[in-house]
């Protein structure tokens, strides 16, 4: 029998397959977020199935997550994103204390106990500063691409100073320093700073080591170098770091079935 | 008639009403269907979940005619006082006397969430230059400027200095537009030095003599604007017998909050009990109604924890809530997250505790208002939670900050390190709008997510 586990995040759909009782993942994959959001979410669990010659009644249990969680029509139950990615990160990474997580549309900084689970976490509240939302902001104004900001900004030798922890007023902060002659590169730099100075200020103190970072953002360069400095200490980019929420979702499924919780 | 006590939607509160009703159901004259005041604009009762109980259609009654009431006591000549930054000490010296009615200006920062912002005050206070970088509590100036809410008082009296920032300068801002204020100062509370004498405060503060009569002559000046006004004396017998009253609504209040957050299965819902401890501010402008409206609650309560039900499941996560909501339908996605409170600091705890009835109540009064969590560092409000938390159990803590507020902007930091590391259980601090429906998805991933940690350290 094989679980589904499903992130629906809000800039991409996240599902991986996951056999049942090996814990081996058999089919995984992702695709851009849209409006009509359960129909993408089908389009791809559908997909995944056929190039993995899975039929749809051996599917057994199927846990969603991310904001988009509750429209899920595949799912058979929802968890949050906070505890998927908790699992996600303790099946890959199970000496780690605490986890980063920056998304599309907000961040989380998780504290885990020694056995890998929640002890504590913090999101972002409505400011989309710390997020993915953020940079995307910026490539789009810097009229770059989001994969290219970490080379750009690897360049960089005198980053910008971006005082604003709002996206809208950092966006205007951009448009001056740009008429002002600053460098592409040193903006992107400044902005990546100021996305580590944000997070760090939410991570508080006493965040533990090993920290693990996830989500889409951990997939470009240059903003674990940022968070590194920002915490002082050492961050490990997730392995596939944007599947980690659904990695967990579908982990959690199979648990649910082998407890006999389902 | 009693019914399987569980939370209703308005809707089917009319239908229950009815049932109710014809069950013959008593109520007192502000009685009738909570669906009414949604045809007086207040819209955001339509999204509300209720509880079921006539105790607690007699509470939002009660708490919905409010305004009516004020306007009858005008009517019949009675002395209206607004009682402006004070959570639960002038209007104890206002209800001594006969002819004085006290209310709290400031509760009209609810207004927005309850009629959905279509009363229009916010753009008000923004056009007053109070914008939305203060508290929403600037709602109040709204309300004085359209005369549309409450009666305008007969006198405002106002605490200052260790208060709430934002409500200094918009009440401030309402003295400019002609509405005289009368001032009275609360002093930062601080512990008394090694050659200070001492004095215990309710609460388990304490704090040095000279603080204590200094807050005392500043009530005597309260008391003196008081007497003026209602032309009558206030003699210590009077004041005593207003004391007494207060600590009667106290003690409901202790005892209903006892029994609704160590009971079992939770027997009274997150939004009622928010209400109810509401009542301590001012009595909903009715001292003595406020007194059967708690006695009724504790008996309903009494009665569902004997009977062993509840509304909620009993495996519902127990959490302490910090500060109150700015949207009430908070309280109710709280517990659609499998979560149910067990304990509460609304930045009142002070009007909870009981005045001390064997001091002059003069000298009583000045302590407790010393008590007041805002007049103290965030750091005594902090051990004031974490010895609450152990008092009712509570398995995490939440912190609901209010946007613009400035009494709340680093205290919860504070407050969530302290119990973190006093007592180990998860913290979160969440911002709650007056109208929350843009942030709900947000807000409930992190209640969920709460809730989740929680069931999964029971498990360890």
């Amino acid at each position: 029998m094989i679980c589904a586990g499903i992130d629906a995040g809000s800039r991409a759909i996240k599902i991986v397959f996951m056999e049942t009782g090996g814990k081996k993942v058999i089919a995984k994959g992702i695709r851009d977020q849209g409006v009509e959001q359960d129909r993408l979410t089908l389009e791809l669990f559908e997909r995944l199935l056929k190039e993995g010659g899975i039929k749809k009644r051996d599917i057994r249990r199927t846990v969603a997550t991310g904001y988009g969680r509750d429209i899920v029509s595949l799912a058979d139950t929802t968890i949050t994103e906070i505890t998927c990615h908790a699992v996600g990160v303790r099946h890959r990474a199970p000496e780690a204390m605490s986890v980063i997580d920056i998304g599309g549309q907000d961040s989380k900084v998780i504290r885990l106990d020694g056995s890998g689970k929640v002890r504590d976490f913090a999101m972002n509240d409505r400011c989309a500063a710390g997020t993915g939302r953020f940079l995307e902001v910026v490539a789009s104004r810097l009229d770059a691409d989001l994969e290219s900001l970490g080379e750009m900004a690897s360049k960089s030798n005198t980053p910008a100073a971006i005082s604003s922890m709002c996206v809208v007023f950092a966006e205007t902060e951009i448009i001056g320093l740009l008429a002002s002659g600053t460098a592409r590169r040193d903006i992107v730099a400044g902005v990546q700073k100021a996305v580590a100075a944000r997070i760090a200020a939410m991570a508080g103190r006493n965040l533990d080591s090993p920290i693990v970072l996830t989500g889409g953002v951990a997939r470009i360069s240059g903003m674990l170098q940022a968070l590194e400095s920002a915490l002082g200490k050492r961050v490990n980019a997730a392995p596939e770091p944007q599947m980690t929420g659904a990695l967990g979702a579908v982990i959690l499924a199979c648990e649910q079935v082998n407890g006999g919780q389902v | 008639m009693n019914s399987q006590p569980r939370q209703i939607t308005l809707k089917e509160w009319d239908g229950h009403y009815e049932r109710l009703r014809r069950a013959g159901l008593r109520e007192p004259d502000y009685g009738g269907p909570i669906s009414r005041h949604v045809e007086e604009g207040d819209y955001r009762l339509l999204r509300l979940r209720y509880d079921n109980s006539a105790a607690s259609l007699r509470l939002w009654n009660f708490l919905l005619t409010e305004e009516e009431r004020l306007h009858r006591a005008r009517a019949e000549g009675k002395k209206i006082v607004g009682t402006m930054k004070d959570l639960g000490t002038v209007p104890v010296m206002a209800y001594s006397l006969d002819n004085v009615v006290a209310f709290y200006p400031d509760g009209a920062w609810w207004i927005p969430c309850v009629m959905e912002l279509s009363a229009g005050l916010l753009t008000i206070a923004d056009s007053l230059g109070i914008d939305e970088s203060f508290c929403p509590v600037r709602a109040m100036l709204g309300a004085f400027v359209t005369g549309a809410h409450f009666p305008i008082p007969d006198r405002l009296i106002c605490s200052v200095g260790a208060t709430c920032d934002d409500f200094s300068a918009i009440a401030q801002r309402l003295d400019s537009l002609g509405y005289s204020i009368f001032w009275w100062e609360i002093p930062h509370r601080r512990r008394p030095e090694p050659d200070e004498a001492a004095v215990k405060l309710p609460g388990g503060f304490s704090a040095p003599r000279c603080q204590v009569e200094f807050v005392k002559s500043e009530l005597e000046r309260v008391k003196s604007a008081l007497e003026e006004l209602a032309g009558q004396h206030l003699d210590e017998k009077r004041f005593s017998k207003g004391v007494k009253k207060a600590n009667r609504v106290r003690r409901y209040l202790d005892e209903l909050r006892q029994l609704v957050f160590t009971a079992e299965v939770c027997p009274m819902p997150a939004l009622e009990m928010l209400i109810a401890e509401m009542l301590a501010i001012h009595f909903c402008s009715d001292r003595d109604e406020t007194i059967i409206v708690l006695r009724d609650l504790v008996d309903e309560v009494k009665r569902r924890v004997q009977a062993g039900q509840g509304v909620l499941p009993a495996e519902a996560a127990r959490i302490f809530w910090v500060n109150p909501v700015a949207d009430l339908q908070v309280m109710n996605l709280l517990e659609d997250c499998g979560g149910r409170i067990c304990g509460t600091e609304y930045l009142f705890s002070h009007a909870l505790d009981r005045i001390p009835e064997d001091l002059p109540p003069a000298e009583a009064l000045a302590r407790t208002a010393l008590a007041d969590p805002m007049a103290g560092s965030a750091v005594d409000r902090a051990e004031r939670i974490c010895a609450d938390i152990g008092r009712f159990g509570a398995e995490a803590v939440l912190i609901s900050r209010i946007p613009g507020a400035s009494h709340c902007a680093l205290e919860g930091e504070i407050i969530g390190d302290i119990v973190a590391d006093n007592l180990g259980v998860p913290v979160l601090e969440i911002e709650v709008p007056p109208v929350a429906d843009s942030v709900r998805a947000s807000l409930r991933t992190r209640l969920e997510a709460l809730v989740e940690t929680i069931r999964e350290r029971r498990q360890r």
